[in-house]
């Protein structure tokens, strides 16, 4: 991790809404397209990336979220060492998936901040902000989908029903939680 | 506001999408034979018909990948999309 000042200093409490940041959570961008990327992967991590669009799948400790047809992002599903900017996994796929010329792995743990709002009113909020229309995303367990919050660009991730991580570039990560904090107080 | 159905991620806003001009504009194969004439002719000018009209888009905001639609640029009437590569069905 690098040594930064975290954007979101507290967890905050609205009404239905809890909103904090999760931190240090490892994220690596991954790109690539043939059977041999995929399987290759698969058989690194123990899990297959999701193929179906606006999906992810999980193991025990990470989780892949599909952005694109060639593009997934995987983070893990605990925090990790705050002193230690190296992952195992990272520098094992790079290995396996860079150095062959089988795709690209990039470390986007600090380009990323992520969000975690949890409660009943997560979408209430998103809605007055997001073009996108949550209707069936809200309900659809490990649903994933990239799209505008305040013509800002996010990753929203439905972990599970009323529990949403949200993934924004750390430049934009300040703006959009005085948003959030505005806007949820208001609710 | 009209509703664009991404060939890769479904149906989203239009806000999430960037036009980028028409579809199926050639390159040249050797541009070195061209007069300025034609090579203006291939680099700047574009139909811009009131109509029908073959057009690239990209899904800016969401996978981030090229598709082509054929839109009704008076009604913004949405024809068809189609996928990178492919051959405009019509014409
Ligand atoms: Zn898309």
């Amino acid at each position: 991790m690098l040594n930064y000042q975290s954007s979101i200093k507290e967890e905050k409490t609205y009404s239905g809404l809890i909103v904090k940041e999760v931190v240090p959570v490892m994220k690596l961008n991954l790109r690539g397209k043939n059977r041999e990327f995929l399987s290759t992967i698969g058989k690194n991590i123990n899990m297959t990336l999701p193929l179906e669009a606006n999906t992810s799948s999980s193991s025990d400790n990470y989780t892949s979220m599909w952005l694109s047809p060639d593009e997934w992002m995987i983070i893990s599903n605990y925090t990790a060492d705050k002193e230690n900017n190296n992952y195992q996994i990272e520098k094992l796929l790079f290995s396996k998936i860079s150095k062959t010329n089988l795709g690209a792995v990039t470390d986007v743990s600090d380009q990323f901040v992520m969000i975690n709002l949890k409660g009943e009113k997560i979408f209430d909020l998103l809605s007055t902000g997001c073009p996108f229309n949550f209707n069936e995303f809200k309900k659809k367990n490990g649903a994933v989908t990239q799209t505008l919050l305040l013509q800002i660009d996010v990753i929203i991730h439905l972990k599970e029903i009323n529990t949403v991580n949200l993934f924004v570039r750390r430049s934009f990560s300040e703006h959009l939680m005085s948003w959030i904090d505005d806007a949820a107080s208001r609710l | 506001m009209f509703i664009i159905n991404c060939p890769f991620c479904g149906e989203r806003d239009q806000s999430e999408f960037k036009a980028g001009g028409e579809a199926h504009i050639e390159r040249p194969k050797q541009p070195t034979e061209l007069n300025d004439e034609e090579w203006a002719e291939y680099l700047f000018m574009r139909k811009n018909i009131k109509g029908i009209q073959f057009e690239r888009w990209n899904h800016a905001h969401g996978c981030r990948k090229w598709f082509n639609m054929l839109r009704d640029t008076s009604n913004d009437e949405i024809k068809l999309i189609y996928k990178m590569g492919e051959k405009s069905p019509i014409e």
